[in-house]
Parts: structure tokens; C-alpha cells; sequence
């Protein structure tokens, strides 16, 4: 075996040194050296979407199958780090009106892919909105109000930048 | 899943990734978006002992247009980044409804275009856990002389299911390939063997390091079956690109996907638009014979039968499509009537 090599990660704008093994993932770092749970661990093969986490590009992408020592020198952004000033993100704030949630354990990655795709498309439309979605589903059923509830935040979003979307009034 | 054990290697330079991949001959794998290496490694279809991580290296980044209006993709690009290059949306839309065909946005914001290209075919036997695969002895793909999809099969008939790849190989494109012993560019078409278990000519020190997409005049169409819109492997998918006017066809090229082992040209079918152009009757014939241009297929993932109904709506489809766009000298001008050949 490979010796552990420190890597320097931000993870919601916190720098960390960690040392990691060569086989260790992301969502590793993350959940068990972190201690930042709110990133689940599901599937571990791309597949279901729980893990997703933003990149520095605010990109959604999969931690799972993210490998740690890969992430040396870049900057994540997890579920804990939505939120502003004790302020829930807009996309929280509609999961929770519209009760977008079910068992909850897709929900931390459902509001980082949303997260991904608001950060690389401020005015997306509902066609969008289900490509997005597309990479994590809720298995519960409840998938239908969760894309719901996106829309209503970007609405949300909208009406206060005083903007339109897609011809609906903010 | 945990990773089986293997060491972490980070080259300083292109150069160096070669030497590495020459020294470490088959015992090391490239490490570029890692969303299907990752998975298969923590199902244990693949145990490489080094893993070169490449997505360091800006010599593998980027879109170049070309002089001649072409396209050199580096092979380390991701797929969202070609899919918001402006040059494909202007140029090539075919390629980037391909594109954006591939699995889900989070997978396309990892995955690069060398890593689908390299794609490795998949079964319903051995894209398993290895528990599961243990309750049967190995296959051909594994370490035995055998085939639990197909009993009499004397080679692994897993299938090839890159989207992106049928939509390359309809526009011309050609691949790049970097070893220690110099450079070599193969047509794409020529890049996939009809072997599932070895299904490129891609050498155990070889690195695929850009893909070239010559200027494209032609009309072209993409289409992509699955059970699900989102992140499903298809069921079927087909590219198409013909040159000329409905009426004269100088060129027809057909090719499907995940239907079998490779990628495949429907070679009658591309006859007979080439000889009697686009129209309902020849697109019907064309129709009737992507059956047989099969040839051989298996009843893997869906039944021989529906694959041989299904091509035939595929290449309905597709045909029909492009008879309905216009057609002019370079498909990325806007053209307001179709161009009259002459002679």
C-alpha cells in the first residue's frame, strides 16, 4: 500500500489539510473525516445521486466516485454550506413549503444537483430543470414535487432579483 | 463499495504519462473522470494495480477549431465542457445532442470524451458485484474461456453502448493515439473491434489523446432509445449523416449503437440512399434491410427480435429527419432553400 499524501481542500470555504490514502473517496473525506454527514453515501457507482456535492465551478458532481487525492488544491462545496447567514438557500426554503421530501435521503444531493445547475444556468427552464434532476432521483415517489419545488425557488429567486422567468410574472 | 488497493500516480507532464504507461505496461489504468473506472474497480471488473491521474494535464483540455473547419477535441475534455462549446452548437449540434445523451449531468460534468470513447461493453453477467459473478465460474471477460449470456458464444458479446461514439463515427472523426513509440491516428470506425471482451485497438501503453471531427457540410440526425430519459445505457442508438441533396445522395452514413458488441455501419441501408436518395420509398427500403445488416446479435439486455424492430424505427426516424432539414454547402450557414445539385 501506497503511503497517505496530505492534500489542501476547502470544503465551504474551510481549508483543510487531510491526509488520505490513494483509495479513499471524496464522499470518505467528506462523511468520516469530516464529519459532514449531511452528503450521503448510496450507491457508490454514479448511479443514484445522493452523494452529489459542487465543484469550484459550482458544478454538481458525484463524491462517491471523486477520488480524494484527485481533489488536492480544489474547493467543494456540500449541502451544509447552502445555507447563508442562518438563512436557508431559496431551494431549501421551497423543499420545505412544498414538502418536497419523502424518506429525505435523496434530499441533500436533489438540492446540490439544483444547486449545480442555478450556479451554470441562473434562468433555467422546466426541460432543464428535469436534465438537472435527471442524475438524482427521489426512489420514494416523491420526484414530481421535488421538481416542483425547484421551479418555485428559481421563481422565488427571480421575483426578488426583480427579473422574469421563462415569460411566468416573479 | 471500498476500492481494491492500488497506487495513486500524478505525471508532471503528457511525456511523463506515457513512460508510465510504457514502464507499467497493463498493470496501469488512466485515471481521467474516473465515472466508470471508479465503479467498475469497486465491483472488482477491474483491479489495476497504478492509476495515472490525467486531469491535471492541460495538454488534454480543450476544443481547437481547425483551419479546414474541423474540430480537434483533446481527449481529457469533459463532456459538459464540449456540450457548452460554442463551435459544436454551431456546427455540430448532432454531436452535441449526442453528447448530451450520456448518462446524467452530474456524470457529464466528470466524464471526458477519451474515457467514452474507451467505454468498456457491459453484460448483465459481468457488471455485477463480485459475489454475484462468483456464483458462476469467469467468462471471457474475466479469466475463463466462456460466455454465460450467450452458452454457445466463442467471444464475449457485451455490448458497446457510448452514445457519443456512433455520432463521431458518422462525422468522419478520427482518433489520435500516444504511446512512448509516437503517434498513430486511426478513423474511429477502425478504433472498435468486434470483441467484446478486448472491444478497441487501443495498446496497453496507449493513451487517446485527441479526437479530430472534420468540417461538416452534411445533414445529419441522432437518435437514442432508452427505458428512462434520463442516465440509462440505450437500447439502441443511431447516428446519421448524408451528403447531398434529397434527391442526390453522394454519401450515406448510417451507423447504430448498442445493439451489439461494436458500433455498427448499416451498410446496405447506406446503399441503398446513396443510389435512390431520400425519399419515403427509399427510406422504407433502407428500413427493410437494417435487419439484416445486423448480421449476428444476441438477446442480451432486450430480445434479438425487438433489437431487429428496433433498428428499423431508428433508421425510419433518422432518415426522416434529415430529409426534412434543408440542405446547403455547410450545414452550420443558414440556408433558406435546398440547393439544386448540378451536374
Amino acid at each position: 500500500m501506497s503511503p497517505k499524501q496530505i492534500i489542501h481542500l476547502t470544503v465551504n470555504g474551510d481549508h483543510h489539510d487531510i491526509a488520505v490514502g490513494p483509495t479513499e473517496t471524496l464522499n470518505q473525506v467528506i462523511r468520516d473525516g469530516l464529519r459532514l454527514t449531511g452528503t450521503k453515501r448510496g450507491c457508490t457507482s454514479g448511479s443514484c445521486g445522493v452523494c452529489t456535492v459542487n465543484d469550484e465551478r459550482g458544478r454538481a458532481i458525484l463524491s462517491c466516485i471523486t477520488l480524494a487525492v484527485e481533489c488536492d488544491g480544489r474547493s467543494i462545496t456540500t449541502v451544509e454550506g447552502v445555507e447563508r447567514d442562518g438563512k436557508l438557500h431559496p431551494l431549501q426554503q421551497a423543499f420545505l413549503e412544498l414538502g418536497a421530501v419523502q424518506c429525505g435521503v435523496c434530499t441533500p444531493g436533489l438540492i446540490m444537483s439544483a444547486m449545480g445547475l442555478l450556479n451554470t444556468n441562473p434562468n433555467p427552464d422546466q426541460r432543464a430543470i428535469d436534465e438537472a434532476l435527471a442524475g438524482a432521483i427521489c426512489r420514494c415517489t416523491g420526484h414530481i414535487k421535488v421538481k416542483m419545488a425547484v421551479a418555485h425557488a428559481i421563481q422565488q429567486i427571480a421575483a426578488s432579483a426583480g427579473t422574469e422567468t421563462h415569460g411566468q410574472p416573479g | 463499495m471500498h476500492l481494491p488497493p492500488f497506487e495513486y500516480v500524478r505525471p508532471d507532464s503528457l511525456g511523463h504519462v506515457l513512460t508510465l504507461l510504457g514502464e507499467l505496461r497493463g498493470q496501469a489504468s488512466v485515471l481521467a473522470g474516473g465515472t466508470d473506472l471508479l465503479a467498475s474497480m469497486g465491483q472488482r471488473l477491474m483491479k489495476p494495480k497504478f492509476l495515472i491521474g490525467i486531469r491535471w494535464l492541460p495538454e488534454l483540455q480543450g476544443v481547437q477549431a481547425m483551419a479546414d473547419g474541423g474540430l480537434r477535441i483533446a481527449a481529457g475534455t469533459t463532456l459538459t465542457d464540449l456540450e457548452h462549446d460554442p463551435l459544436l452548437a454551431e456546427r455540430f449540434p448532432t454531436l452535441k445532442k449526442a453528447i448530451n445523451a450520456v448518462a446524467s449531468r452530474h456524470v457529464r460534468n466528470m466524464a471526458t470524451l477519451g474515457g467514452n470513447l474507451a467505454l468498456p461493453t457491459r453484460c448483465w453477467y459481468t457488471n455485477q458485484t463480485e459475489g454475484w459473478r462468483d456464483a458462476r465460474s469467469g467468462c471471457f471477460k474475466t479469466d475463463t474461456q466462456a460466455c454465460h449470456v450467450l452458452a454457445t458464444s466463442d467471444h464475449c458479446v457485451a455490448t458497446s453502448s457510448a452514445d457519443s461514439v456512433p455520432a463521431l463515427i458518422a462525422h468522419g472523426a478520427s482518433v489520435t493515439l500516444a504511446s512512448v513509440r509516437g503517434e498513430r491516428t486511426v478513423p474511429l470506425a477502425e478504433f472498435y473491434r468486434e470483441d467484446g471482451a478486448n472491444p478497441t485497438v487501443l495498446a496497453p501503453d496507449e493513451l487517446i489523446l485527441a479526437i479530430h471531427v472534420p468540417a461538416c457540410t452534411d445533414r445529419t440526425a441522432f437518435l437514442k432509445v432508452t427505458p428512462r430519459e434520463g442516465i440509462d445505457f440505450g437500447l439502441g442508438t443511431i447516428a446519421v449523416a448524408v451528403t447531398g441533396s434529397n434527391r442526390r445522395v453522394a454519401r450515406a452514413r448510417i451507423i447504430v449503437n448498442a445493439l451489439g458488441s461494436h458500433p455498427m455501419p448499416l451498410r446496405e441501408a447506406e446503399t441503398i440512399i446513396r443510389e435512390q436518395g431520400l425519399n419515403e420509398a427509399s427510406i422504407e427500403a433502407a428500413a427493410a434491410v437494417a435487419r439484416s445488416d445486423l448480421g449476428e446479435i444476441t438477446n442480451l439486455w432486450t430480445p434479438a427480435g425487438y433489437k431487429r424492430r428496433l433498428v428499423r424505427v431508428l433508421l425510419k426516424r433518422a432518415l426522416e429527419d434529415v430529409r426534412k432539414q434543408k440542405w446547403g454547402h455547410a450545414s452550420f450557414l443558414q440556408v433558406g432553400e435546398e440547393m439544386r445539385h448540378v451536374p
